[in-house]
């Protein structure tokens, strides 16, 4: 639970971010921010840069991806086939300018590097590197439920004998006790 | 002998019965490591020899020869919360190791886990606190050699403080972790701790026939 609340507070800045710095070309009338953008952002060959949160996960996790490259109100199909994850659909953050999409880091991935692609309905991709890392066990383990935990059965069963023997015997000291007194 | 001897006698073996069926009848929990069998110094400082870590492979049977603990091996995963996950606890036999992680035998730290008891009564690692240094778990592997363990220590923490990075961190060597239930146990919370033995890595074996049998049937 807190590590979802975090998830969504980083991606929540994350746009934040994105939307203070893409904001002051939207407020300069500039259609063309797109553009003016990429200097900002590491681009890599053709491929405009794709925004990975966590860029480092464990499976199981879900994992966040935005971009610029879809342009406002665009859309995009990402794909997360790379480590089995199939393909994921981006749409409009709140922030009109970043396109959005999320996607869960399957069970049985091996850790390693993973390459994230997204295709843009206008045409343009970009591509990102998520790092997929297993974490260890943590915390205590819950083995046992108290099954063992009782009375000593063998020692009882030899208290009981012992009673009893003695029981037996008080009885047969006391009828010798009567009837020796009858004798006299 | 007088009936007055006789008597007392009799009042005797009464009292000896009685003082029985009371002990007996006060709750038996499973044995707790005591502190002398705790690390000294830590399991990271090393005074003894160790043997050079095997190539993974994964673990088909546990023994401890001490306490003629012999059990099969299931693969682990991690729970929801990151905890290690139990063989089902139907199984009183069933030990299990982190299957994501080191295989014993092999460089780092393998984590072994099984019940200390289920609804029915004592399970596989019953008597885990009972192990002392210097005792052996042996672990039999797929590649058909058994990897031999000696007992470092045995320690036991409180859930709420349990020490993550001592326990399951990557040793430099070849390391085991076996972890059951244990501590002290109440009615309403069960089971107040865990009860960890260390070791590390002193020789390798071949199988032993009986045991390759069984891992193969």
């Amino acid at each position: 639970m807190r590590t979802t609340a975090r998830l969504f507070t980083g991606t929540a800045l994350t746009v934040a971010a994105i939307g203070a710095f893409a904001a002051p070309a939207a407020y300069a009338g500039n259609e063309d921010w797109n553009s003016n953008s990429e200097s900002s952002y590491s681009n890599s060959g053709s491929h405009e840069s794709l925004e990975i949160f966590p860029s480092s996960a464990s499976p199981g996790e879900t994992v966040t991806v935005n971009t610029l490259a879809c342009g406002k109100h665009g859309h995009g199909v990402g794909d997360a086939n790379s480590l089995g994850a199939g393909e994921f659909q981006l749409n409009p953050s709140t922030h009109k300018e970043v396109v959005v999409g999320q996607f869960e880091v399957p069970e049985h991935v091996k850790a390693g590097s993973y390459g994230i692609s997204v295709a843009c309905d206008n045409g343009k991709t970009a591509r990102g590197e998520l790092m997929v890392k297993h974490r260890g066990p943590s915390g205590h383990v819950q083995t046992g439920v108290g099954g063992s935990v009782g009375p000593d059965t063998a020692q009882i069963t030899a208290g009981a004998a012992v009673l009893a023997a003695a029981a037996v015997g008080g009885v047969w000291l006391l009828r010798r006790r009567a009837s020796g007194a009858r004798s006299h | 002998m007088s009936n007055r001897t006789k008597g007392w006698g009799i009042a005797a073996a009464a009292c000896v019965g009685l003082w029985l069926v009371h002990n007996g009848s006060a709750n038996v929990t499973p044995p707790v490591p005591s502190a002398a069998q705790a690390f000294a110094a830590g399991p990271s400082v090393h005074t003894d020899a160790a043997a050079d870590p095997l190539p993974p492979s994964p673990p088909v049977r546990l023994r401890i020869p001490e306490t003629d603990v012999d059990a099969p091996m299931m693969r682990l995963g991690l729970a929801e919360n990151g905890a290690l996950d139990v063989p089902p606890a139907s199984d009183r036999n069933m030990a299990g190791w982190y299957g994501d992680g080191t295989t014993p035998g092999a460089k780092g730290t393998a984590i072994v886990a099984g019940h200390v008891d289920n609804a029915d009564g004592p399970a596989v690692f019953y008597t885990l606190g009972a192990l002392k240094k210097g005792h052996r778990i042996e672990v039999d592997r797929e590649d058909g050699r058994t990897a031999v363990f000696t007992v470092d220590a045995i320690e036991v923490y409180d859930n709420k403080n349990f020490p993550d990075r001592k326990v399951y961190d990557e040793a430099d060597r070849a390391e085991i972790r076996v972890i059951t239930c244990g501590g002290g146990f109440s009615k309403k919370n069960g089971y107040q701790g865990n009860v960890v033995a260390f070791g590390h890595l002193i020789g390798v074996k071949p199988v032993a026939r009986s045991a390759a049998k069984s891992a193969a049937g």
